[in-house]
């Protein structure tokens, strides 16, 4: 029967395709769909707060030097997963990651909770020569991050194009962009307290880099850095992880 | 290969290499403070060059009609020879990434050679560019002399040659300049993802209309996986690289699917470029090149059946399983994993069947390296995908997942199966598409086979002891239960692997770099075969057989 | 059948098509397929069976065991910690002279000592503790902030010119960068330090510069790093007179520091690591020193 249907169905060709499409559709459906649909997929949680301009143009040079490869941000259910690198990663905390960088393989450390564990003057060191602080080190050397100047004209842009996907971005955010990354890596600078006042007290005003005369993109990446596992406290609530929230005040 | 055109399709290609010329010259001029203006030049420039080409020889006089009562093999031959372009950068580029992470200096401390840049430019070269050009060209032989008629036009094959080309040039190139979404697989921007939308549209519709004209009633089976390679792919590449781009002028884009969403969207594409690409696309190759090879018939046509349908439906439920125990609700890891143990009936039934069509045959493949190749493939084809559903089990995968062994997983299935089967299958392409007696040397088809298996299995022995190592070093904890390693033990613990895998890696290219050369000898000048090896084309309409029951 | 035919080799009919040549046998599913198709077919409605599966609209089968990945980890975790307990609870309750005498909790230190060093700080500190460029040697029991391990539990926990409240502040000015001393006055001093640890360098020549230098330490440093320039460990001033050196003690590193001054910057641990965790790496980090005279 199965057979005498398939023999009829190989003697056409557009019914071959839309079967073709009808198998391989079910899955997809199936598994997307609801992730929309059933609320506690991505948990609630009050004080999710957003990248930063500066944060946004670091996770931008993440992405485009290929970090990813080689680094997960992704604390599994696992026990060792969390007690080497701190509590289990809840979707929330990726809810205004585009794409997401979870990662699939892990040649260097998890970084999903790296925020405020080495100081800035670390990642600087660490990024411009990782073997000159980390002899067995096989990461490679990024020495022309600090020399490249960061692109700030363009940031209202990305904000902007986040802002149409939905994340709330407020249009005077989206106005200030290039001056909020300006003041973020400026602490001395008037440009420095918009920062505070758009993007909340606990955003971290520093010169990053060390160099005060011009924002470099090292600044932005180690800004992001700085930011990963902190724009919420929500996965330090209601587990059994040995640790306390973390002060998000560096 | 241009006086073969028509002056109508002459006229057709200028135009649209026209309109290429525009658009590069307009993506240069808006994106010319943005990688996407050097984008714009490299269009410009390739479209530049066809176009010039093209001109030279507009006005040559109008092809034979008697062309049409022969199968067209022109782009079969282009796509050949990309494919072997693309098989040496591409593998060339995976042994540099495999030697960088033993000596982190070979990157020269330069942007575009660091690692995280041309990890993707391998995975791309390799897959889209070697194996996605293997399977254009296999496709365009396999669908004539399986349907018995002649592509149906013969502008659009050139099109989907170039145009795919054309993509995976800029794709390439985009990520040493660090354009790159990130998405594994789907890495292109934007302005490249639109345009493989263009040339897969076209591919697909080239593809059913020459099935239409076909002459056997029955559609062969490998015809069915390159249905099923084209259209799925379509429908994944679609839905994971719908994004926004930050303005036309910048390469930049955001993907609309956020976190927890995009992690599930991302692999459910991600596995099925491995379904679709690497698996249909390649087994379409295998049901047709290995009993040619082997003068055998196919083993069982229903277990064709089962194990085509198995793989069409199971496959697409899988991709959860490279996200056990993250973020994503457990219920789709679940659905995940009980799918992939379900789908290895399916694998394992085409790999049976390809192992059993051999039945008859094995003194061939004793001493017909070519057949070996395609027996050898087989075999990696049930490994692997054994070792797939292996490690889709939660328990299985929290060991292995973001460790070596995953590399190893995808090296037993990439170098084993697909660089395997495509060698077996050019291997026996090339001399019939020539017409040549056989390959230029049989001693490098020898040489070829042997470096590629002693290269692989290197590769993955290095891969699967460093990954269980690490996995295992991750996990163990003193009898005090604390954690025994910290990571950076753990990586000390894997550059000896990291060495042996370079090793192995160049032994595969030097197989590879020693097969494009035979190709390319054979091409050039083998002996000539006068025996006609393929059924003639039929022309014109010949009523469909009656129904066979 | 379109055409009977059978193949000589398995003796089987073929289906009757042919594509170039290649043709299918009529072979029927081996049954070994059937049964492997059955039974992980089982396996898997078992599974939905017992665990989360099935999407339902806005909610999803929750499974008979009724248990999930996030629940699993939890007992994982509190499970762990039991196990843990027995030795954590002993360091915990425990003072740091009564563990340091027990060798078997000393065990426990230097096994979890170990992995939590390499993970938390050996990126700064070195795997072996014995530190690079900008970054002290934890082995050479010469302490910014004194040594035992008391003292250095209180440096984990609060920092040093860390984030912390209560954090330790370490601050060497930049007396040239901020014109303090000009730039005589700074190389002057930087030589008078240079000699302390290479007394060679002093020569009748230069003696006078020294002299000059002596001065300017005198009336500048002394009162941080003491008029003996051992250092003062209540403001984590370092001894200059010991060759041990965190920056460096040749004269270019030297003019730096003194130009430009140093804040080394070293993290609170106190909301990543547990107590527990900190009172282990300080023991751990004494012991280390202690090993290695
Ligand atoms: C070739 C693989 C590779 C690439 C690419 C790579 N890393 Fe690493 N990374 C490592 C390894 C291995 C380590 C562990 C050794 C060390 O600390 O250098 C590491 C460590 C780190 C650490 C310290 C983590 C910790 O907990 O100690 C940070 C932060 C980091 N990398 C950031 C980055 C960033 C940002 C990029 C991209 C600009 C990057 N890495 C690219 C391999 C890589
Ligand atoms: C981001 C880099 C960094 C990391 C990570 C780090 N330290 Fe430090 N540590 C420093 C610096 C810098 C100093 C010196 C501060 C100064 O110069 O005043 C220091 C000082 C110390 C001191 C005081 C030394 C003395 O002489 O008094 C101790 C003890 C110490 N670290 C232990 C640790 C331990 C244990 C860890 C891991 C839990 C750790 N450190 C992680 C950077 C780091
Ligand atoms: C306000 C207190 C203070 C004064 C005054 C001061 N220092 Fe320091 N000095 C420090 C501190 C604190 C450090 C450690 C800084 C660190 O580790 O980040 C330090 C570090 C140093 C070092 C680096 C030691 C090493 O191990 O690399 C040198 C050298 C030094 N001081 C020399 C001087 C000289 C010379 C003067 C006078 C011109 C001086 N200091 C005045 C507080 C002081
Ligand atoms: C010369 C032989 C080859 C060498 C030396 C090589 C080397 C490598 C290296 C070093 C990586 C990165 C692994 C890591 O991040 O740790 C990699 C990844 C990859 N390679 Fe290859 N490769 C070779 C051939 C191929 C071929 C022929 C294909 C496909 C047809 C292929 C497909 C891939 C894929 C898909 C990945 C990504 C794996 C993942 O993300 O888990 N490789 N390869
Ligand atoms: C039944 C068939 C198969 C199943 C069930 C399967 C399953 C898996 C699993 C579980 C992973 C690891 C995911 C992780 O932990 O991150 C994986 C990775 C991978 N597999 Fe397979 N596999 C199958 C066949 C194949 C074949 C035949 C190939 C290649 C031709 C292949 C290529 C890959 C690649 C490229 C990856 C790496 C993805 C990434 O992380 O970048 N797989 N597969
Ligand atoms: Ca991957
Ligand atoms: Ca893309
Ligand atoms: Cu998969």
């Amino acid at each position: 029967m199965r057979e005498l249907f398939h023999r009829k169905l190989e003697r056409t060709a557009l019914g071959f395709v839309f079967a073709i499409i009808a198998a391989a559709s079910v899955g997809g459906i199936v598994e997307i769909a609801p992730l929309f649909t059933i609320d506690e997929t991505v948990e609630d949680v009050p004080d999710m707060r957003l990248y930063t301009p500066l944060e946004l143009a670091g996770r931008n040079i993440y992405v485009r030097e290929g970090c990813y490869a080689c680094h997960s941000q992704m604390i599994r259910t696992l026990r060792d997963d969390v007690e080497r690198y701190g509590p289990y990663s809840l979707a929330v905390e990726s809810k205004y990651d585009r794409p997401m960088l979870w990662g699939s393989k892990r040649t260097g450390p998890d970084l999903a909770r790296i925020g405020g564990k080495y100081s800035d003057f670390w990642h600087v060191a660490h990024l411009t020569n990782p073997r000159e602080v980390v002899p067995e080190s096989n990461m490679p050397a990024y020495p022309w991050l600090a020399r490249n100047e960061l692109d700030l004209a363009d940031l209202g842009l990305h904000l902007k194009a986040q802002q149409s996907l939905g994340v709330p971005y407020t249009d005077e955010m989206v106005e200030n962009a290039a001056r909020d990354a300006y003041g973020q890596a400026s602490p001395d600078t008037d440009f420095a307290s918009g920062v505070t006042e758009r993007y909340g007290e606990r955003t971290q005003v520093s010169t990053f880099d060390g160099v005060t005369t011009q924002v470099t993109e090292m600044d932005a990446l180690v800004a992001y850095l700085q930011v990963l596992g902190r724009l919420t406290d929500a996965a330090y609530q209601g587990t059994a992880a040995e640790e306390l929230p973390l002060d998000a005040s560096n | 290969m241009i006086g073969q055109l028509t002056a109508g399709e002459r006229q057709l290609s200028v135009v649209i290499l026209i309109a290429l010329v525009i658009i590069g010259i307009a993506m240069a001029a808006a994106g010319r403070f943005d990688p996407l203006g050097i984008h714009g030049v490299v269009v410009l420039l390739c479209s530049g060059v066809l176009l010039a080409r093209l001109l030279s020889s507009l006005f040559e006089p109008e092809p034979h009609p008697e062309r049409l009562s022969k199968y067209y093999d022109d782009p079969i031959k282009v796509g050949i020879v990309f494919t072997m372009i693309w098989a040496v950068f591409g593998m060339f580029v995976g042994v540099w990434a495999a030697a960088q992470l033993a000596w982190p200096s070979l990157n020269f401390d330069t942007s575009w050679t660091s690692f995280g840049r041309i990890r993707p430019a391998h995975t791309t070269g390799v897959i889209f560019g070697f194996g996605g050009n293997a399977l254009i060209a296999t496709s365009f032989h396999v669908v004539q002399r399986t349907s018995r008629a002649r592509l149906a036009d013969q502008f659009s094959p050139w099109f989907v040659l170039f145009g795919y080309n054309l993509f995976c040039l800029v794709a390439v190139t985009g990520y040493l300049m660090g354009v790159t979404q990130s998405k594994e697989y789907a890495e292109a921007e934007w302005y490249a993802d639109l345009w493989l939308v263009i040339v897969w549209v076209t591919y697909f519709v080239l593809y059913i209309r020459t099935l239409a004209r076909r002459k056997e009633p029955h559609i062969y089976v490998a015809n069915w996986y390159y249905m099923a390679f084209i259209l799925v792919v379509a429908m994944l590449h679609i839905v994971n690289n719908i994004a926004i781009p930050i303005s036309l002028s910048h390469a930049k884009s955001y993907t609309v699917w956020p976190g927890v969403q995009d992690a599930m969207v991302q692999w459910w594409y991600g596995h099925n470029a491995v379904a679709f690409f690497l698996t249909a696309g390649f087994l379409a190759m295998l049901y047709y090149y290995l009993p040619k090879r082997a003068d055998r018939p196919i083993f069982s046509y229903r277990l064709s059946i089962l194990s085509f349908w198995g793989i069409t439906f199971f496959y697409m439920w899988v991709g959860s399983h490279h996200l056990h125990y993250t973020a994503l609700p457990h219920w789709v890891q679940n659905l995940g994993m009980t799918f992939s143990v379900m789908l290895l009936v399916p694998s394992w039934a085409s790999a049976g069947n390809a192992l059993l069509t051999l039945n008859g045959a094995w003194h061939k493949v004793r001493d017909d390296a070519t057949l070996r190749f395609m027996f050898i493939a087989a075999i990696f084809y049930g490994l692997s995908t054994f070792e797939g559903s292996f490690l889709a089990i939660r328990p299985v995968n929290s060991l292995s997942h973001y460790t070596d062994w995953t590399v190893g997983h995808v090296h037993a299935g990439v170098l084993g199966w697909v660089a395997m089967i495509t060698f077996g299958a050019l291997y026996t392409l090339v001399p019939s598409l020539w017409r040549r007696e056989r390959m230029y040397s049989s001693m490098l088809v020898e040489a070829h086979f042997w470096l590629a298996l002693a290269g692989t299995l290197i590769y993955i022995f290095a891969m699967w002891n460093s990954g269980i190592i690490q996995g295992l070093m991750w996990r163990t904890y003193t009898e005090q239960n604390t954690l025994t390693y910290s990571f950076i033990d753990s990586l000390v613990a894997m550059y000896p692997y990291y060495i042996a895998r370079t090793f192995g890696g160049l032994l595969f290219l030097i197989g590879a770099i020693i097969g494009s050369y035979n190709i390319w000898m054979t091409a050039r000048g083998a002996p000539v075969s006068r025996a006609e090896q393929d059924l003639p084309v039929v022309d014109g309409p010949v009523s469909p057989a009656t129904p066979a029951e | 059948m379109d055409v009977e035919e059978v193949d000589p080799v398995s003796g089987r009919k073929t289906t009757g098509h042919e594509w170039n040549g290649i043709k299918e046998l009529d072979t029927p599913v081996p049954r070994g397929v059937l049964i492997f198709l059955v039974v992980t077919h089982l396996f898997a409605l078992l599974w939905w069976i017992l665990m989360p599966t099935w999407p339902l609209g806005t909610t999803y089968t929750k499974g008979v065991l009724g248990t999930d990945q996030r629940q699993r980890i939890e007992e994982d975790l509190a499970q762990s910690q039991t196990a843990r307990s027995q030795w954590t609870a002993a360091i915990e309750t425990r003072s740091y002279d009564e563990i340091m005498a027990d060798e078997s909790l000393m065990e426990f230190v230097r096994a979890s000592g170990r992995q939590l060093f390499g993970d938390n700080c050996a990126a700064c500190h070195g795997t072996d503790g014995t530190g690079r460029f900008n970054y002290p040697d934890l082995t050479d029991d010469d302490w910014l902030w004194g040594g035992g391990a008391e003292n250095i539990a209180e440096t984990l926990r609060v920092g040093i010119n860390a984030a912390h409240d209560e954090t330790r502040v370490a601050e060497m000015p930049a007396f040239g960068r901020d014109q303090m001393l000009d730039r005589t006055e700074v190389r002057q001093v930087a030589l008078y330090v240079h000699s302390l640890t290479n007394p060679a360098t002093s020569t009748p020549q230069n003696a006078t510069e020294i002299q000059a230098g002596r001065e300017v330490f005198l009336s500048t440093c002394a009162a941080c790093h003491g008029e003996d320039a051992g250092g003062s460990q209540d403001m984590g001033a370092p001894n200059l007179a010991d060759n041990y050196w965190v920056y460096g003690g040749d004269m270019q590193t030297l003019i730096t520091t003194i130009h430009g001054g140093r804040r080394g910057h070293m993290p609170t641990w106190d909301e990543r690591l547990t107590e527990v965790e900190i009172k282990t790496l300080a023991l751990y980090v004494n012991d280390l020193a202690l090993e290695k005279r």
